[in-house]
Protein backbone atom coordinates (compact mmCIF):
# COMPACT_ATOMS: atom_id res chain seq x y z
CA UNK A 1 0.00 0.00 0.00
CA UNK A 2 2.51 2.16 1.41
CA UNK A 3 4.78 1.45 -2.10
CA UNK A 4 2.17 1.66 -3.96
CA UNK A 5 1.35 5.07 -2.31
CA UNK A 6 5.51 5.61 -2.97
CA UNK A 7 4.71 4.43 -6.30
CA UNK A 8 2.08 6.77 -6.76
CA UNK A 9 4.17 9.54 -5.12
CA UNK A 10 7.10 8.81 -7.60
CA UNK A 11 4.67 9.07 -10.27
CA UNK A 12 3.17 12.09 -8.80
CA UNK A 13 6.14 13.77 -8.71
CA UNK A 14 7.61 12.89 -12.12
CA UNK A 15 4.55 14.68 -13.59
CA UNK A 16 4.81 17.75 -11.46
CA UNK A 17 8.26 17.97 -12.66
CA UNK A 18 7.40 17.06 -16.61
CA UNK A 19 4.23 19.80 -16.29
CA UNK A 20 6.94 22.08 -15.08
CA UNK A 21 9.67 21.32 -17.15
CA UNK A 22 6.51 21.52 -20.08
CA UNK A 23 5.05 24.82 -19.22
CA UNK A 24 8.70 26.34 -19.00
CA UNK A 25 9.29 25.19 -22.50
CA UNK A 26 5.94 26.75 -23.37
CA UNK A 27 6.25 29.74 -21.78
CA UNK A 28 9.84 29.41 -23.36
CA UNK A 29 8.03 29.76 -26.98
CA UNK A 30 5.07 31.81 -25.55
CA UNK A 31 4.09 34.29 -28.36
CA UNK A 32 1.10 36.45 -28.13
CA UNK A 33 -0.48 38.93 -30.07
CA UNK A 34 -3.74 40.23 -30.50
CA UNK A 35 -6.23 38.41 -33.09
CA UNK A 36 -7.12 41.81 -34.82
CA UNK A 37 -5.49 45.10 -35.03
CA UNK A 38 -6.56 48.61 -37.09
CA UNK A 39 -3.92 49.81 -39.53
CA UNK A 40 -1.66 52.14 -38.94
CA UNK A 41 -2.41 51.77 -34.34
CA UNK A 42 0.40 50.29 -32.38
CA UNK A 43 0.28 46.77 -31.41
CA UNK A 44 1.71 45.11 -28.28
CA UNK A 45 2.91 41.73 -28.74
CA UNK A 46 4.22 39.76 -25.54
CA UNK A 47 7.40 37.84 -26.07
CA UNK A 48 7.97 35.48 -23.22
CA UNK A 49 12.07 34.87 -24.17
CA UNK A 50 14.28 37.37 -25.75
CA UNK A 51 15.51 37.22 -29.18
CA UNK A 52 15.07 38.50 -33.30
CA UNK A 53 11.07 38.93 -33.21
CA UNK A 54 10.36 38.44 -37.16
CA UNK A 55 7.42 39.80 -38.67
CA UNK A 56 6.00 39.07 -41.94
CA UNK A 57 3.38 41.30 -43.46
CA UNK A 58 1.70 42.22 -46.50
CA UNK A 59 3.29 46.10 -46.75
CA UNK A 60 6.65 45.02 -44.85
CA UNK A 61 8.90 42.15 -42.94
CA UNK A 62 11.42 43.26 -40.19
CA UNK A 63 13.48 41.93 -37.80
CA UNK A 64 13.89 43.52 -34.25
CA UNK A 65 16.41 42.69 -31.21
CA UNK A 66 13.78 42.19 -28.30
CA UNK A 67 13.58 41.22 -24.82
CA UNK A 68 11.42 39.42 -22.37
CA UNK A 69 7.75 40.99 -21.76
CA UNK A 70 5.95 43.54 -24.26
CA UNK A 71 7.28 44.36 -27.11
CA UNK A 72 5.56 47.91 -29.03
CA UNK A 73 4.92 47.37 -33.04
CA UNK A 74 4.91 51.06 -34.02
CA UNK A 75 1.74 51.65 -36.02
CA UNK A 76 4.11 51.99 -39.40
CA UNK A 77 4.66 48.25 -39.40
CA UNK A 78 1.20 47.62 -38.99
CA UNK A 79 -0.11 49.91 -42.01
CA UNK A 80 -1.14 47.09 -44.92
CA UNK A 81 -4.27 45.61 -44.01
CA UNK A 82 -3.83 41.35 -43.86
CA UNK A 83 -2.51 38.76 -42.23
CA UNK A 84 0.97 39.25 -40.14
CA UNK A 85 3.14 36.32 -38.87
CA UNK A 86 5.37 36.97 -36.09
CA UNK A 87 8.17 34.88 -34.70
CA UNK A 88 10.52 34.60 -32.24
CA UNK A 89 12.93 31.16 -32.47
CA UNK A 90 10.07 28.27 -32.27
CA UNK A 91 7.14 30.45 -31.22
CA UNK A 92 5.25 31.69 -33.65
CA UNK A 93 1.35 34.15 -33.82
CA UNK A 94 -0.67 35.23 -36.20
CA UNK A 95 -2.73 38.50 -36.33
CA UNK A 96 -4.76 40.11 -38.85
CA UNK A 97 -4.95 43.70 -39.74
CA UNK A 98 -8.25 45.28 -40.74
CA UNK A 99 -8.60 48.74 -42.40
CA UNK A 100 -8.79 52.11 -40.51
CA UNK A 101 -11.45 54.31 -41.33
CA UNK A 102 -12.89 55.24 -44.81
CA UNK A 103 -10.89 57.98 -46.09
CA UNK A 104 -11.12 58.05 -50.16
CA UNK A 105 -12.52 56.56 -52.75
CA UNK A 106 -11.13 55.41 -56.79
CA UNK A 107 -13.79 56.03 -58.79
CA UNK A 108 -14.95 55.18 -62.22
CA UNK A 109 -17.12 56.32 -64.45
CA UNK A 110 -18.28 55.08 -67.56
CA UNK A 111 -19.32 56.24 -70.53
CA UNK A 112 -16.91 59.35 -70.96
CA UNK A 113 -19.58 60.50 -73.36
CA UNK A 114 -22.99 59.62 -73.31
CA UNK A 115 -26.56 60.70 -75.00
CA UNK A 116 -28.86 62.64 -73.37
CA UNK A 117 -31.94 61.48 -71.56
CA UNK A 118 -31.16 57.70 -71.28
CA UNK A 119 -32.04 55.55 -68.61
CA UNK A 120 -29.02 54.04 -66.57
CA UNK A 121 -26.87 55.15 -69.49
CA UNK A 122 -23.92 56.70 -66.79
CA UNK A 123 -22.41 53.54 -64.09
CA UNK A 124 -20.17 54.80 -61.74
CA UNK A 125 -18.25 52.40 -59.58
CA UNK A 126 -16.52 53.28 -56.45
CA UNK A 127 -13.75 51.37 -54.34
CA UNK A 128 -13.58 53.06 -50.49
CA UNK A 129 -9.86 52.82 -49.06
CA UNK A 130 -8.24 53.90 -46.18
CA UNK A 131 -5.62 56.55 -45.48
CA UNK A 132 -3.17 53.18 -46.00
CA UNK A 133 -4.86 52.39 -49.81
CA UNK A 134 -6.44 49.23 -47.58
CA UNK A 135 -9.75 47.98 -49.13
CA UNK A 136 -12.48 49.32 -46.14
CA UNK A 137 -14.75 45.87 -45.82
CA UNK A 138 -17.62 46.94 -43.92
CA UNK A 139 -20.37 48.33 -44.89
CA UNK A 140 -19.99 51.95 -45.89
CA UNK A 141 -21.91 54.67 -47.59
CA UNK A 142 -20.94 56.44 -50.42
CA UNK A 143 -22.48 59.15 -52.50
CA UNK A 144 -22.89 59.69 -55.58
CA UNK A 145 -23.49 62.98 -57.13
CA UNK A 146 -24.12 64.08 -60.95
CA UNK A 147 -25.09 67.39 -61.93
CA UNK A 148 -25.30 69.71 -65.49
CA UNK A 149 -24.82 73.40 -65.06
CA UNK A 150 -26.84 74.59 -63.07
CA UNK A 151 -29.44 72.36 -62.41
CA UNK A 152 -29.78 70.05 -58.70
CA UNK A 153 -27.79 67.38 -59.13
CA UNK A 154 -29.12 63.90 -59.34
CA UNK A 155 -28.04 61.81 -55.76
CA UNK A 156 -27.15 58.53 -54.78
CA UNK A 157 -26.19 57.08 -51.70
CA UNK A 158 -25.35 53.77 -51.68
CA UNK A 159 -23.76 51.33 -49.27
CA UNK A 160 -20.27 49.01 -50.37
CA UNK A 161 -20.10 45.99 -50.19
CA UNK A 162 -16.64 44.10 -49.84
CA UNK A 163 -15.03 47.70 -50.34
CA UNK A 164 -16.95 48.54 -53.84
CA UNK A 165 -19.98 50.82 -53.85
CA UNK A 166 -22.07 51.19 -57.54
CA UNK A 167 -24.68 53.51 -59.36
CA UNK A 168 -26.48 53.71 -62.57
CA UNK A 169 -27.73 57.09 -62.87
CA UNK A 170 -29.36 58.53 -65.84
CA UNK A 171 -28.13 61.05 -68.04
CA UNK A 172 -29.87 64.23 -68.16
CA UNK A 173 -32.18 66.40 -70.13
CA UNK A 174 -29.59 69.04 -70.52
CA UNK A 175 -26.49 69.05 -72.68
CA UNK A 176 -23.02 69.45 -71.52
CA UNK A 177 -20.27 68.09 -68.91
CA UNK A 178 -22.09 66.55 -66.07
CA UNK A 179 -19.70 66.66 -62.74
CA UNK A 180 -19.83 62.91 -61.71
CA UNK A 181 -18.69 63.18 -58.12
CA UNK A 182 -18.12 60.32 -55.21
CA UNK A 183 -17.30 60.53 -51.96
CA UNK A 184 -17.26 59.25 -48.58
CA UNK A 185 -18.03 60.63 -45.02
CA UNK A 186 -15.00 62.59 -44.10
CA UNK A 187 -13.03 62.28 -47.28
CA UNK A 188 -12.41 63.78 -50.21
CA UNK A 189 -14.53 63.60 -53.25
CA UNK A 190 -13.42 62.60 -56.27
CA UNK A 191 -15.10 64.44 -59.56
CA UNK A 192 -15.07 62.78 -62.70
CA UNK A 193 -16.55 64.28 -66.18
CA UNK A 194 -19.41 62.70 -68.28
CA UNK A 195 -20.33 64.24 -71.63
CA UNK A 196 -23.80 64.40 -72.43
CA UNK A 197 -24.26 64.94 -75.64
CA UNK A 198 -27.36 65.60 -77.98
CA UNK A 199 -29.58 62.57 -78.41
CA UNK A 200 -31.04 61.46 -81.87
CA UNK A 201 -32.54 63.93 -83.97
CA UNK A 202 -36.40 64.72 -83.16
CA UNK A 203 -38.94 65.51 -85.64
CA UNK A 204 -36.15 65.69 -88.65
CA UNK A 205 -37.33 68.31 -91.18
CA UNK A 206 -36.62 69.22 -94.59
CA UNK A 207 -37.16 71.63 -97.42
CA UNK A 208 -36.42 71.31 -100.79
CA UNK A 209 -36.00 74.21 -103.76
CA UNK A 210 -35.13 73.28 -107.41
CA UNK A 211 -32.75 75.23 -108.87
CA UNK A 212 -31.77 74.65 -112.88
CA UNK A 213 -29.17 71.73 -112.87
CA UNK A 214 -30.33 70.46 -109.37
CA UNK A 215 -32.72 70.06 -106.67
CA UNK A 216 -30.98 71.76 -103.42
CA UNK A 217 -32.94 70.02 -100.07
CA UNK A 218 -31.80 71.43 -96.44
CA UNK A 219 -33.19 70.29 -93.30
CA UNK A 220 -33.89 72.87 -90.63
CA UNK A 221 -32.28 72.72 -87.56
CA UNK A 222 -31.66 69.20 -86.09
CA UNK A 223 -32.20 68.83 -82.16
CA UNK A 224 -33.07 65.98 -80.11
CA UNK A 225 -36.42 65.31 -78.37
CA UNK A 226 -35.26 67.57 -75.38
CA UNK A 227 -34.54 70.57 -77.89
CA UNK A 228 -30.53 70.10 -77.88
CA UNK A 229 -29.20 71.00 -81.12
CA UNK A 230 -27.44 67.37 -82.46
CA UNK A 231 -24.00 68.18 -82.93
CA UNK A 232 -22.14 69.54 -86.22
CA UNK A 233 -20.48 66.18 -88.00
CA UNK A 234 -23.62 64.38 -87.78
CA UNK A 235 -24.54 62.14 -90.82
CA UNK A 236 -27.79 62.76 -92.25
CA UNK A 237 -28.84 60.90 -95.19
CA UNK A 238 -30.62 61.98 -97.99
CA UNK A 239 -32.35 59.90 -100.69
CA UNK A 240 -33.91 60.92 -103.98
CA UNK A 241 -35.85 58.10 -105.94
CA UNK A 242 -37.07 58.94 -109.34
CA UNK A 243 -37.84 56.62 -112.22
CA UNK A 244 -34.46 56.82 -113.44
CA UNK A 245 -32.67 55.17 -110.42
CA UNK A 246 -31.95 55.97 -106.39
CA UNK A 247 -29.56 58.90 -105.36
CA UNK A 248 -27.75 58.84 -102.25
CA UNK A 249 -26.10 61.92 -100.72
CA UNK A 250 -24.44 61.70 -96.61
CA UNK A 251 -24.33 65.11 -95.59
CA UNK A 252 -22.64 66.52 -92.26
CA UNK A 253 -24.47 68.75 -90.30
CA UNK A 254 -22.84 72.42 -90.26
CA UNK A 255 -24.28 74.82 -87.76
CA UNK A 256 -27.16 72.93 -86.98
CA UNK A 257 -28.51 71.99 -90.42
CA UNK A 258 -27.71 69.57 -93.10
CA UNK A 259 -27.68 70.76 -96.94
CA UNK A 260 -27.27 68.62 -100.11
CA UNK A 261 -27.48 68.84 -104.03
CA UNK A 262 -29.22 65.95 -105.78
CA UNK A 263 -29.89 65.32 -109.35
CA UNK A 264 -32.57 67.29 -110.97
CA UNK A 265 -35.92 65.47 -111.56
CA UNK A 266 -39.34 66.31 -112.48
CA UNK A 267 -40.80 62.77 -110.67
CA UNK A 268 -39.80 60.80 -107.87
CA UNK A 269 -39.52 61.08 -103.96
CA UNK A 270 -36.96 62.65 -101.47
CA UNK A 271 -36.38 61.42 -98.22
CA UNK A 272 -34.26 62.25 -95.08
CA UNK A 273 -32.81 60.16 -92.26
CA UNK A 274 -30.51 60.75 -89.41
CA UNK A 275 -29.29 57.48 -87.76
CA UNK A 276 -32.41 55.17 -87.00
CA UNK A 277 -34.54 59.12 -87.48
CA UNK A 278 -36.74 59.25 -91.00
CA UNK A 279 -37.72 62.48 -91.57
CA UNK A 280 -40.53 64.05 -93.92
CA UNK A 281 -40.62 63.33 -96.97
CA UNK A 282 -41.07 65.60 -99.99
CA UNK A 283 -42.39 64.19 -103.42
CA UNK A 284 -41.50 65.55 -106.86
CA UNK A 285 -43.78 67.01 -109.55
CA UNK A 286 -46.54 68.98 -109.34
CA UNK A 287 -44.80 72.38 -108.92
CA UNK A 288 -43.37 70.80 -105.86
CA UNK B 1 14.22 -0.77 -77.23
CA UNK B 2 11.67 -2.01 -74.66
CA UNK B 3 13.84 -0.68 -71.50
CA UNK B 4 14.02 2.75 -72.62
CA UNK B 5 10.35 3.59 -72.39
CA UNK B 6 9.47 3.47 -69.18
CA UNK B 7 12.69 6.13 -69.69
CA UNK B 8 10.95 7.89 -72.00
CA UNK B 9 7.50 8.09 -70.07
CA UNK B 10 9.03 9.46 -67.09
CA UNK B 11 10.69 12.39 -69.06
CA UNK B 12 7.50 12.72 -70.69
CA UNK B 13 5.67 13.23 -67.29
CA UNK B 14 8.31 15.55 -65.91
CA UNK B 15 7.88 17.77 -68.92
CA UNK B 16 4.21 17.77 -68.53
CA UNK B 17 4.59 18.89 -64.70
CA UNK B 18 7.43 20.97 -65.44
CA UNK B 19 5.35 22.73 -68.10
CA UNK B 20 2.31 22.78 -65.73
CA UNK B 21 4.20 24.08 -62.84
CA UNK B 22 5.42 26.97 -65.52
CA UNK B 23 2.03 28.12 -65.80
CA UNK B 24 1.46 29.10 -62.58
CA UNK B 25 -0.69 27.43 -59.52
CA UNK B 26 -4.40 25.86 -60.29
CA UNK B 27 -6.86 28.23 -60.43
CA UNK B 28 -10.32 27.77 -60.76
CA UNK B 29 -13.12 30.24 -61.18
CA UNK B 30 -16.85 30.28 -60.28
CA UNK B 31 -18.46 33.80 -61.99
CA UNK B 32 -22.08 32.60 -61.49
CA UNK B 33 -22.43 35.05 -58.15
CA UNK B 34 -20.89 37.56 -60.35
CA UNK B 35 -23.04 41.23 -60.13
CA UNK B 36 -24.15 43.63 -61.66
CA UNK B 37 -22.58 42.14 -65.05
CA UNK B 38 -22.65 38.47 -65.90
CA UNK B 39 -18.82 37.31 -67.00
CA UNK B 40 -18.33 36.09 -70.57
CA UNK B 41 -16.73 32.75 -70.77
CA UNK B 42 -13.52 34.56 -72.53
CA UNK B 43 -13.31 36.82 -69.62
CA UNK B 44 -13.50 33.53 -66.77
CA UNK B 45 -10.32 32.14 -68.87
CA UNK B 46 -7.99 35.38 -69.00
CA UNK B 47 -8.86 35.96 -64.92
CA UNK B 48 -7.98 31.80 -64.57
CA UNK B 49 -4.77 32.04 -66.75
CA UNK B 50 -3.64 36.07 -65.13
CA UNK B 51 -4.57 35.59 -61.91
CA UNK B 52 -2.33 32.17 -61.92
CA UNK B 53 -0.20 34.31 -63.50
CA UNK B 54 0.40 36.49 -60.98
CA UNK B 55 0.40 34.02 -58.25
CA UNK B 56 3.49 32.78 -59.93
CA UNK B 57 5.31 36.27 -60.10
CA UNK B 58 4.30 36.46 -56.46
CA UNK B 59 6.08 33.61 -55.14
CA UNK B 60 9.09 34.15 -57.37
CA UNK B 61 9.34 37.58 -56.16
CA UNK B 62 8.73 36.63 -52.06
CA UNK B 63 11.30 33.63 -52.41
CA UNK B 64 14.12 35.56 -54.03
CA UNK B 65 13.42 39.11 -52.81
CA UNK B 66 13.07 40.40 -56.83
CA UNK B 67 10.61 43.00 -58.00
CA UNK B 68 11.39 43.20 -61.68
CA UNK B 69 8.85 40.97 -62.75
CA UNK B 70 5.87 41.95 -60.24
CA UNK B 71 4.73 44.86 -63.10
CA UNK B 72 3.21 41.75 -65.03
CA UNK B 73 1.14 40.42 -62.97
CA UNK B 74 0.37 42.89 -60.08
CA UNK B 75 -0.64 46.77 -60.74
CA UNK B 76 -1.64 50.06 -58.72
CA UNK B 77 -1.83 49.04 -54.34
CA UNK B 78 -1.14 45.79 -54.41
CA UNK B 79 2.12 45.80 -56.54
CA UNK B 80 3.21 48.84 -53.99
CA UNK B 81 2.93 46.96 -51.06
CA UNK B 82 4.53 44.21 -52.50
CA UNK B 83 7.37 46.37 -53.77
CA UNK B 84 7.61 47.29 -49.76
CA UNK B 85 7.32 44.29 -48.42
CA UNK B 86 9.80 42.60 -50.50
CA UNK B 87 12.25 45.66 -49.63
CA UNK B 88 11.51 45.23 -46.21
CA UNK B 89 12.20 41.69 -46.74
CA UNK B 90 15.44 42.08 -48.35
CA UNK B 91 16.47 44.50 -45.79
CA UNK B 92 15.76 42.10 -42.81
CA UNK B 93 17.81 39.19 -45.49
CA UNK B 94 13.95 37.29 -44.63
CA UNK B 95 12.40 35.34 -47.55
CA UNK B 96 8.97 33.74 -47.72
CA UNK B 97 8.93 30.57 -49.52
CA UNK B 98 5.41 29.72 -51.20
CA UNK B 99 4.19 25.97 -52.28
CA UNK B 100 0.95 26.79 -54.01
CA UNK B 101 -1.58 24.04 -53.86
CA UNK B 102 -4.25 25.43 -55.96
CA UNK B 103 -7.08 28.58 -55.29
CA UNK B 104 -10.84 28.55 -55.86
CA UNK B 105 -12.58 31.63 -56.86
CA UNK B 106 -15.46 33.25 -56.83
CA UNK B 107 -16.17 35.92 -58.53
CA UNK B 108 -18.57 38.62 -56.50
CA UNK B 109 -18.33 41.62 -58.56
CA UNK B 110 -18.24 42.39 -62.50
CA UNK B 111 -18.37 45.96 -62.96
CA UNK B 112 -20.54 47.39 -65.63
CA UNK B 113 -18.41 48.40 -68.19
CA UNK B 114 -16.32 45.30 -67.51
CA UNK B 115 -13.03 46.54 -66.51
CA UNK B 116 -12.73 45.36 -62.59
CA UNK B 117 -13.59 42.37 -61.12
CA UNK B 118 -13.44 41.23 -57.23
CA UNK B 119 -13.55 37.79 -56.31
CA UNK B 120 -12.84 35.74 -53.05
CA UNK B 121 -10.02 33.16 -53.42
CA UNK B 122 -9.69 30.12 -51.17
CA UNK B 123 -6.30 29.56 -51.45
CA UNK B 124 -4.19 25.93 -49.99
CA UNK B 125 -0.88 27.12 -49.38
CA UNK B 126 2.24 26.02 -47.72
CA UNK B 127 4.29 28.85 -46.34
CA UNK B 128 7.87 29.04 -45.08
CA UNK B 129 9.15 31.93 -43.70
CA UNK B 130 13.05 32.37 -43.96
CA UNK B 131 15.53 33.74 -41.98
CA UNK B 132 18.65 34.00 -43.94
CA UNK B 133 18.63 30.56 -45.72
CA UNK B 134 17.04 28.72 -42.66
CA UNK B 135 13.35 28.24 -42.22
CA UNK B 136 12.61 29.42 -38.84
CA UNK B 137 8.52 28.79 -39.48
CA UNK B 138 6.18 26.45 -41.74
CA UNK B 139 2.62 26.13 -41.77
CA UNK B 140 -0.06 25.02 -44.26
CA UNK B 141 -3.26 27.07 -44.43
CA UNK B 142 -6.63 27.79 -46.07
CA UNK B 143 -6.52 31.22 -46.58
CA UNK B 144 -9.29 33.65 -47.66
CA UNK B 145 -8.40 36.79 -49.71
CA UNK B 146 -10.02 39.12 -51.32
CA UNK B 147 -8.50 40.16 -54.61
CA UNK B 148 -9.53 43.08 -57.22
CA UNK B 149 -8.26 42.78 -60.47
CA UNK B 150 -8.61 45.28 -63.28
CA UNK B 151 -8.05 44.98 -66.93
CA UNK B 152 -5.34 46.44 -68.61
CA UNK B 153 -3.70 46.84 -72.06
CA UNK B 154 -3.20 43.38 -72.81
CA UNK B 155 -4.24 41.59 -69.43
CA UNK B 156 -6.01 41.30 -65.92
CA UNK B 157 -3.92 42.80 -63.11
CA UNK B 158 -4.17 42.20 -59.38
CA UNK B 159 -5.07 45.75 -58.17
CA UNK B 160 -6.22 44.74 -54.55
CA UNK B 161 -4.82 41.65 -52.83
CA UNK B 162 -5.96 41.48 -48.88
CA UNK B 163 -6.21 38.63 -46.78
CA UNK B 164 -9.30 38.14 -45.19
CA UNK B 165 -9.47 37.83 -41.02
CA UNK B 166 -11.00 33.64 -40.42
CA UNK B 167 -14.19 33.76 -39.60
Amino acid sequence: MIARNSVGAGVLARAVMGLTLLSGFAFAADLKAPKQATAGESITITAADSGHLLLFGPGGATKRKVSAGDVQIPGEDVRAAGRYMAILDDASAEFYVVAAKPSTVNFLARPSRVPVSRPDAISGVAFVFDEFQNLFLKPAPVKFDLSVKENAPATRTVESKNGIAFTRLPSASKEGAAQFVASVAGGTPVRRVVQQVASDACDLRMKAQKTDKSIIVETDPIKDCSGNAVPDGTIVTFIEVTDKGRSTVDARIKRGTARAELPLSSNGTISVASGVVTGNELHLGGGQ
Amino acid sequence: MKNWLPIVLIALLTLVYAAEKNNGPAVELNAEAAQPRQVEDVTEKAITRDYANAWKVLETALSENRTDQLASGFAGVAQDKLEKRIEGQRASNLKVRIIDRGHKLEAIFYSPEGSALQVHDTAQLEIEYLNGNSVVHREQVTQRYLALLTVGEDRWKVRVLEEEPQS
